[in-house]
């Protein structure tokens, strides 16, 4: 059972992936983006990361995948729809990333020994404990990051002052 | 499943968001493929989290920040392409060509 909710999810992930990276309308791209990042969700479910699984789908797909697709509407035009939109490498591209693929697969047989998965436990409290505990630091500097992002997204979508 | 389901997963994961960040002309295209890459290694912490290191949180704590961090490069490279296509009428790659020599 659990071996099949993997592969369900992990074909979900992959194919709406592919959607993404080669389909010619980008809307349909966006819409994509939101399936494999819900697949990506669904695959921290069966690691068992309980508050990953929420907060993927809160932020990314409630998030950011919206956010992608608000901006696809106000910036695509329709005669672009039917544009290519793979540039002139793609054949090196393709090259490339098969390179990278078999080097990563190359080196994952290292970790072939079945490791053993205990039983999983909820994982909000302990994370909770860590990040205002030991990581502290690192979860307030976060927050002045968003900040600085929020500074940055209102300062460079302000209207150019016509000189 | 063993870890190694996982890691395949993430490293093909990897591969297809390497491949449209290099190949897609619309510059929506090159950020949704980065995104891409960014859950291949968020399943990556998380997997070895969960069968090397069961006892420990620390890997899906990172897995938090690179969400958040995630998000705010979303937000700031979103607002910087509505500028650029303010100034260009273009979203292709290739025609962000004002500072060519």
């Amino acid at each position: 059972m659990t071996a099949f909710i993997f592969y369900v999810f992990a074909a979900t992930v992959l194919v709406s992936a592919l959607c993404v990276v080669l389909l010619r309308n980008v809307l349909h791209s966006a819409l994509f983006l939101g399936l494999a990042l819900a697949g990506v969700a669904g695959i921290f479910a069966s690691l068992s990361a309980d508050f990953l699984f929420a907060a993927q789908i809160l932020i990314y797909v409630g998030g950011i995948a919206v956010l992608i697709l608000f901006v696809v509407l106000l910036a695509a035009r329709s005669s672009e729809l039917r544009a290519r939109q793979v540039n002139q490498q793609w054949l090196a591209g393709a090259v490339v990333c098969g390179l990278i693929l078999y080097g990563l697969c190359r080196y994952l047989g290292r970790f072939g020994r079945p490791a053993a998965a205990g039983p999983a436990h909820p994982t909000t409290l302990g994370l909770g404990r860590l990040l205002l505990g030991d990581q502290a630091i690192p979860f307030e500097l976060v927050s002045l990051i968003l900040m600085a992002a929020l500074a940055g997204a209102v300062l460079f979508s302000k209207p150019e002052k016509s000189e | 499943m063993t870890l190694n389901h996982y890691l395949v997963l993430s490293a093909a994961l990897f591969a297809i968001g390497v491949f449209g960040a290099l190949t897609r002309r619309n510059v929506i295209g090159v950020l949704m493929s980065v995104e891409l890459m960014f859950n291949a290694a968020n399943i990556n912490l998380a997997a070895f989290n969960r069968f090397l290191h069961p006892e420990g949180l620390a890997g899906q704590a990172v897995v938090l920040f690179v969400i958040t961090v995630a998000a705010a490069e979303v937000v700031v490279g979103l607002a910087l392409i509505l500028a650029i296509y303010r100034d260009v009428q273009t979203i292709h790659a290739e025609d962000f060509n004002l500072m060519k020599g």
